[in-house]
């Protein structure tokens, strides 16, 4: 127990310095190409000088100063306070990321869990008839839905609850936000949040579970055949039994790494999803950055989206680990 | 100890048709004739599979029956249809094979049962042993667990007391050393054989009636070869099964079996008693495979007769005998009538399905007879004696060490291992050195440094008079990589599947800057040496069989007139009837170019057959080195001699008479000792 503690104290140690080292390049790099000045040089009226250099400045956002000065005093911020800076008009990215992480959560979370779970069992179900005329159906649907692009699909979707909007008279289905009703009932609440979160999620979910279907798929069909499953009938189990007891685990360890990296990318969103269904999560915020000129807050979600994917990775590891005796943590 | 069995009361099941009453004839083993109702009969059995390259009938009408107590030897090729017979016998085949005729177990019809009726015989009933035992255990699964696991698919109710100590109990009974700590350990912990000695504990957890090995020793080094054929014997003891044994190795069939089944094309060829098949084997192929054989336990005199052309596929088998196209004696009717499986002999019920039955009764036909070609071994470059020659490759205390890591995620340096251990030999011009030991004995280890051409870590390489660690450069060691080629186990990967086979051997030519010209004439020479037509050097490897690719590997390194060659096991993954067409080609290369050969192999056989001198390593060391014949009459290290008692010979009189030696910690135990103190 010790030798474990040990080992992830000491991935743990490894990815601080790697997400120190690739936050502070990226730090660079926005720093380098975006131009905070032009948000104030493009309004209009054009503010007085004074104003822009003190607002870019109260934003340590200023060209003028030396970068290591900037550079210094940001990650200064951040190492003391916690503090990721502020964006160019101002306000707190701390505060912007942290209200925008819960909409994320709420949209990824169900859509992933229902994924890994559909994906999976499809992958399991048609691998048993491969060949058969469920797993051509299923192979071919999932080829579809992997070669339409995620935007063309949402746009799909949103087009087709309109119609039902429209057919039916009613608003069934909403296609933006993730909530329009501020009353105090419960149940209302939670039926309103349906009605807005089931169109992104089948979209999500769709292609996610593309994903892990075919790779499950594969990974089963890959140890069905092999040898140990032959003795494993040859104890007297069944070929379904066999397959469900002996192989079934093993191709399951390539499918808890992937599932390890979705759970980091609950956190993180999803870029395109949120944009079309109006979602204020981390995704739609990570474009806005970039298209604003906000540098700490585009630094700050690819900081944010490492660590999340850093945690994947050792995740990732963990479960192999817990599923794979040949994997030993030591 | 075998127990009647007592349910088979109902003696009314069993057919009393010809296959049986022959069979109750074959008395010429250790066992005499077989006695009482059969356990199984299987009749008239024939499986095809529908595949892409059409229907293939991988069975064609197999019969035999099998007894308690008594061992099966099925005999033969790669296609001969002796491994699609086992799986159908437990129900194991894919779901592509249809299978026709009748599979009776105890009166019971097996053809025809679904899946899940067949999972109530198998492992209670019938259980099988398979090949590779790296992965016949689920990885994720320990030990214990998978052997309760038998146990509770047919026995629900046990508790866990019991579980526990049955399964301490097998454990035992394979010889596993403190079974109670090995209980949780997992497949990846033990080696090749202590997984076959799991798998034997598998296979008998619930007591068959019929236990099922197929190649069960195949991929195991010949020590532990020797070591799990003696466990099979205890599982035979301790259930009383009926045992069948499929095996391409004649040495192994000599010692275990009773009967013997020879099958060639998905036939039964010829049939008989241990005994009576290795005195007087009398169909074609039979004697042909006995002869191709090198033998191990005498020294070689003759080359050996290669049985000519390739087995058939399956999806294109001969009209006619099958083997019509192989065998020497064939004429007429063989080209055109398949035959049956008549009596050779009645009284002992032996059986061959030949049109040249008679022929080969009455003349008393024997191998010399059928394949007349037996020629001397061609005089050896006889002028100067060996050690006077000049000496080609010199290595002195070579040293070769590895890093040990620590498994897993993080990987600490644990220290090193030492793969070759100041190994030293000499080879001289035109002299075949074998370099013999199991795996892990470090002899590919060797072979590797002396390929790689740079400076060992300690100790020297000298090749044909030049120390490499004075070689300055890539040219100079191009240069001297001419003359030292090599030959690698496998064909089927050594050789690029698309490069066409004029490609393969202008490849080494061109990397020696030869003209288009001088290339063309080479290629012409080199496919003439090895006996391929020159004509096919446009196809691609994979348009020839395993020997002609390992012609053609041979070919590629004979290309730039090589002085030495190293052969990494070349005909280890050959058919038996294949392998002596690649020793006889080999001899006569060698005293065609004067070549001289490091040959590393784990065969004994073959390496008394065709080395002048051997080196036997253990544990990166040489433990003996002399002249081949002093060193199979007359070992001095006891490892040797472990290794030369472990070798099975084809021949059952011999066999059953030899006493193995086991080599524990620099001594040597009888074998015998080993495992007869775990009784039941």
């Amino acid at each position: 127990m010790a030798r474990f503690v040990g080992y992830v104290v000491k991935r743990v140690l490894n990815y601080i310095v790697m997400i120190f080292v690739a936050t502070s390049l990226t730090y660079f790099l926005a720093s380098a190409f975006m131009s905070p000045r032009s948000n104030y040089e493009s309004r209009t009226p054009r503010p007085p000088q004074e104003s822009i250099e003190w607002a870019l400045d109260a934003a340590n956002l200023n060209d003028k100063t030396p970068i290591m000065e900037r550079y210094q005093k940001w990650i200064g911020d951040i190492l003391t306070k916690g503090d990721f800076g502020k964006t160019p008009t101002g306000a707190s990215v701390n505060h912007e990321i942290s209200s925008r992480i819960g909409a994320s959560v709420q949209l990824m979370l169900l859509a992933t869990i229902i994924s890994i779970v559909v994906g999976v069992s499809l992958g399991v179900y048609t691998a048993q008839r491969q060949y058969q005329w469920q797993d051509r159906f299923w192979s071919g649907v999932a080829s579809l839905f992997m070669v339409i692009p995620t935007v063309v699909l949402a746009i799909l979707i949103v087009f087709f609850a309109i119609e039902v909007n429209t057919a039916t008279g009613t608003r069934i289905f909403y296609v933006t936000g993730l909530s329009s009703y501020s009353g105090s009932n419960f149940f209302i609440g939670l039926l309103d949040f349906l009605q807005h979160i089931l169109l992104p999620t089948i979209v999500l979910t769709i292609i996610s579970a593309v994903g892990y279907h075919l790779g499950q798929r594969t990974y089963l069909l890959n140890e069905m055949h092999a040898d140990y499953v032959r003795t494993a009938r040859a104890k007297g189990l069944t070929k379904k039994q066999a397959i469900r007891k002996h192989a079934l685990r093993a191709s399951l360890i390539p499918t808890a790494v992937s599932v390890a990296f979705s759970i980091a990318g609950i956190f993180t969103g999803a870029v395109m999803t949120e944009k079309i269904f109006a979602i204020h999560g981390l995704g739609e915020y990570f474009i806005n950055c970039i298209n604003n000129n906000n540098i700490h807050g585009a630094v700050a979600v690819a900081a944010f989206s490492g660590a999340c994917t850093l945690v994947g990775a050792l995740l990732a590891d963990l479960f192999a680990a817990a599923l794979d005796p040949r994997i030993k943590m030591s | 100890m075998a127990e009647t069995t007592s349910t088979s009361t109902q003696t009314s099941w069993v057919a009393k048709d010809d296959t049986l009453r022959y069979e109750l004839l074959e008395n010429n083993g250790p066992k005499g004739a077989p006695e009482g109702d059969p356990i199984m009969s299987i009749r008239n059995l024939k499986v095809s599979f529908a595949t892409e390259a059409g229907r293939v009938d991988a069975v064609r009408g197999v019969n035999f029956d099998l007894w308690r107590g008594r061992t099966l030897g099925i005999v033969g090729e790669s296609g001969s249809g002796k491994s699609v017979t086992a799986l159908s016998l437990i129900g194991l085949l894919d779901d592509n094979a249809h299978v026709t005729g009748s599979v009776k177990f105890d009166g019971e019809e097996l053809v025809g049962k679904t899946d899940e009726e067949m999972a109530a015989f198998r492992g209670k009933s019938i259980s099988m042993i398979f090949q590779d035992p790296l992965s016949a255990l689920t990885p994720m699964f320990s030990i214990g667990d998978q052997l309760a696991e038998t146990l509770l698919i047919h026995n629900p109710n046990m508790t866990n007391q019991q579980l526990h100590d049955r399964c301490i109990e097998l454990l035992t009974m394979v010889g596993i050393t403190n079974p109670e700590d090995r209980l949780d350990a997992y497949p990846h912990e033990f080696s090749g054989g202590m997984r076959q000695r799991v798998v034997i504990a598998i296979a008998i957890a619930n007591d068959p009636d019929v236990i099922i090995a197929d190649e069960p020793t195949t991929a195991l080094d010949v020590t532990i070869q020797a070591q799990i054929l003696d466990v099979l014997a205890v599982a035979q003891r301790e259930t009383g099964a009926a045992v069948v044994l499929i095996t391409h190795d004649l040495g192994v069939i000599a010692g275990t079996a009773d009967d013997v089944l020879v099958m060639y094309a998905g036939r039964a060829v010829e049939r008989a008693s241990i005994d009576t098949i290795f005195d007087q084997p009398s169909h074609p192929y039979t004697m042909g495979l006995l002869g191709a054989v090198p033998k191990p336990h005498m020294a070689a005199e003759h080359r050996l007769v290669p049985i000519k052309g390739n087995p058939p596929s399956l999806a294109a088998i001969p009209k006619g005998c099958p083997f019509s196209p192989r065998c020497p004696m064939a004429s007429g009717s063989c080209f055109e009538i398949e035959p049956t499986l008549d009596p050779f002999n009645a009284a002992e019920g032996h059986l061959v399905s030949c049109h040249k039955l008679a022929t080969i009764r009455d003349r008393h036909l024997n191998f010399q007879d059928v394949y007349p070609e037996l020629e001397p071994l061609p005089a050896k470059w006889a002028e100067v004696p060996r050690d006077q020659r000049p000496i080609v490759l010199e290595v002195k205390d070579l040293v070769k060490t590895f890093p040990v890591q620590g498994k897993g995620l993080i990987r600490r340096d644990k220290g090193t291992m030492t793969a070759v251990d100041h190994v030293s030999f000499k080879l001289h011009e035109g002299e075949t050195l074998a370099l013999v030991g199991e795996s892990g004995s470090g002899k590919s280890t060797t072979l590797m440094q002396i390929m790689d051409l740079v400076k060992p870590e300690s100790g020297s390489i000298t090749v044909l008079g030049k120390d490499i660690a004075t070689l300055k450069n890539n040219r100079e060691r191009r240069e001297l990589r001419r003359d030292l080629q090599v030959i690698f186990q496998d064909p089927m990967s050594s050789l690029d599947p698309r490069m066409p086979i004029y490609d393969v051997l202008a490849e080494p030519l061109r990397a020696q800057k030869w003209a288009p010209k001088d290339i063309n004439k080479r290629i012409g020479e080199l496919m003439h040496l090895v006996g391929i037509n020159p004509d096919y050097v446009d196809r691609f490897p994979s348009q020839f069989s395993g020997g002609q690719r390992q012609r053609i590997a041979i070919a590629r390194a004979l290309a730039t007139s090589p002085k030495i060659l190293l052969l990494d096991e070349p005909i280890a993954s050959l058919d038996v009837s294949i392998q002596a067409g690649i020793i006889n080609l080999l001899e006569d290369l060698q005293v065609q170019l004067k070549i001289s050969y490091l040959f590393v192999a784990h065969d004994l056989a073959v390496i008394r057959h065709i080395s002048d001198s051997v080196a036997v390593m253990h544990l990166g060391k040489i433990v003996e080195q002399g002249d081949t014949e002093e060193v199979f009459t007359n070992p001095q290290d006891p490892y040797t001699q472990a290794l030369l008692s472990a070798i099975p010979i084809p021949d059952p009189k011999i066999e059953r008479t030899r006493e193995r030696m086991v080599y524990q910690d620099g001594k040597l135990v009888s074998s015998s000792s080993l495992l007869s103190g775990h009784k039941g």
